[in-house]
């Protein structure tokens, strides 16, 4: 197959392969031979390279990276706990969206993480505040989705069920789950992103270790190539797990790819 | 009690806001707190009297002005560059293809974590903010745009087109009205991005702005004024996303209600 050939079938792959490398390549040679650069306020990919190698593959910033990944599993659990049952009530009782709505309307819009100081003087530093963070930015969007979800249960289906003798628990196994789900990932993908931003908070507020902790001390100390590669770490599991999301909402409903923007 | 069915939704979504506010104001009265912890409680009556006394001696004044400028001017300028390059990224498979990695990526990745890179470039003072506002900010935006432009209907541009119009009139006639429903529900998620950036920003040896007396007064456990910060923040984005989602709907009233999102 030739290099034309090749370029045809797979264009996007090639022009975005083709696009970071010579980003990353002009960098470097502009910073290596061009440009004389102060080190205190630019780095250059070998650099950051190195880094990340020293860091990440041998393994410094893992011990950061676990403090950092239980609370944002902790927090994320109990949004999900909490948020699933909120939202499939308020689908369920009209009563109770009636009641509930306007107050978790306007929390979801607010900034919530301006609380973090106020969590952190209840919870001291440490676990318990950065996972009520998290807590505390990702339930909305289990709520709303599960709501949103269990409202766009097809009526029909639910007759069907009941009409050939299907009890009350075959409802809610055989149709409201099943088309509440695919809502409900959608929701951990947002839910995962506010979520990062609540560790990250946290972390730069107030604490003593976790990733946040470890990218901010490097910014004050001027280490920016080890800076970059905390960045970088970020990055790579904030595009592993939304890709991974991606991945699972086309799973669990395949007809309905691509409803919601990026 | 006629029409109480059609105002059920206001007044129970009224009753639980009032009854949560009275609650918390009682908590003192009801239950004896420990030591440590009445030094830290605060209640809604006080917060409000903490509220009025910084308005009246214009305390406020400067840190609203400063955080309102950070807002302004970074979601400016996330709107002056995501609305173009949506745009194009829209019309050109090529410039998509070669920004989407950066795009993908960044936006997976809360911007956040880039706010001890920017101190370190921009300083402590109002520049920084603005910085992380816009980096906040500009990819709703952008991507919103995008994902409008890819919605166009085709055969409305190839009717222009047929009628040999140029690029900039298909752009000017087909494209961009049928793309602003999406860029307005961009600017919803813009707004409280940027927010988040100014609450953030603000967080970090900011020597003034909204955010700044939070954290100063959390640090002197202060609690009241903490919350006369968090309070303001959060009027202001619910006017200012209620507003947005306002002309959404008007906008956008032939389509089904989708989840929320913000």
């Amino acid at each position: 197959m030739g290099l034309g050939a090749f370029y045809d079938q797979h264009p996007r792959l090639i022009l975005g392969v083709a696009s970071i490398a010579v980003l990353e390549g002009a960098w470097e040679l502009l910073l290596t031979y061009v440009v004389a650069y102060n080190p205190f306020f630019l780095t250059k990919p070998s650099l950051i390279a190195a880094a990340f190698n020293q860091q990440i593959i041998q393994g410094k910033l893992w011990k950061d990276i676990a403090i950092s990944s239980r609370a944002f599993a902790l927090g994320l659990a109990l949004a999900i706990l909490v948020g699933i049952p909120i939202g499939a009530v308020m689908g369920w009782r009209r009563r109770v969206e009636y009641a509930l709505d306007p107050l978790l309307t306007a929390l979801y819009a607010s900034p919530l993480v301006a609380l973090a100081p106020v969590l952190i003087i209840a919870f001291g530093v440490g676990l318990t505040a950065k996972a009520a963070l998290v807590f505390l930015l990702s339930v909305f969007p289990f709520v709303f989705n599960t709501f949103a979800g269990v409202r766009a249960t097809d009526r029909v289906l639910i007759n069907v069920v009941t009409s050939f003798g299907g009890k009350e628990r075959d409802l809610y196994l055989k149709v409201i789950l099943p088309s509440t789900l695919p809502y409900i990932v959608a929701g951990a993908r947002l839910a995962i992103g506010r979520a990062l931003v609540g560790i990250l908070v946290g972390e730069f507020y107030a604490a003593s270790e976790g990733i946040g902790f470890a990218i901010s001390q490097f910014g004050d100390t001027y280490r920016l190539a080890e800076m970059f590669s905390g960045i970088l770490v970020l990055c790579i599991a904030a595009v592993a797990l939304t890709e991974a999301l991606r991945k699972l909402e086309r799973v669990v409903a395949p007809w309905s790819a691509e409803q919601t923007s990026r | 009690m006629r029409g109480y069915r059609e105002r059920e939704p206001f007044i129970l979504g009224a009753a639980v806001i009032v009854l949560l506010i009275a609650l918390w104001e009682a908590v003192p009265s009801l239950v004896t707190l420990s030591r440590g912890m009445a030094l830290f409680f605060t209640t809604p009556s006080k917060v409000a009297a903490t509220f009025w006394r910084m308005l009246v001696n214009g305390e406020l004044n400067r840190h609203l002005y400063v955080s309102g400028l950070e807002f302004v001017v970074g979601l400016g300028l996330a709107i002056l560059v995501g609305l173009p390059l949506g745009l194009l990224m829209g019309r050109s498979k090529t410039l998509d293809a070669l920004l989407d990695p950066y795009v993908n990526a960044l936006n997976a990745t809360p911007r956040l974590v880039f706010l001890p890179l920017l101190i370190l470039w921009f300083g402590l003072g109002i520049w920084s903010k603005i910085m992380i506002v816009f980096a906040g900010a500009v990819f709703p935006l952008l991507i919103n745009t995008y994902v409008g432009v890819r919605n166009v209907n085709r055969v409305l541009i190839d009717v222009v087109r047929s009628f040999c119009a140029s690029e900039r009139q298909i752009m000017r006639i087909v494209v961009v009205p049928n793309s602003v429903p999406y860029i307005v529900a961009g600017l919803r998620l813009a707004i409280g991005r940027a927010m988040l950036g100014v609450v953030v920003g603000e967080f970090f040896g900011a020597p003034e702005g909204l955010g700044h007396v939070i954290a100063e007064a959390a640090s002197n456990y202060v609690v009241d004024k903490v919350f006369v910060g968090v309070l303001i923040f959060m009027g202001m984005s619910l006017v200012l996303t209620m507003s947005v989602k306002k002309i959404e709907s008007n906008l956008t009233r032939w389509r089904p209600e989708e989840t929320k999102t913000f």
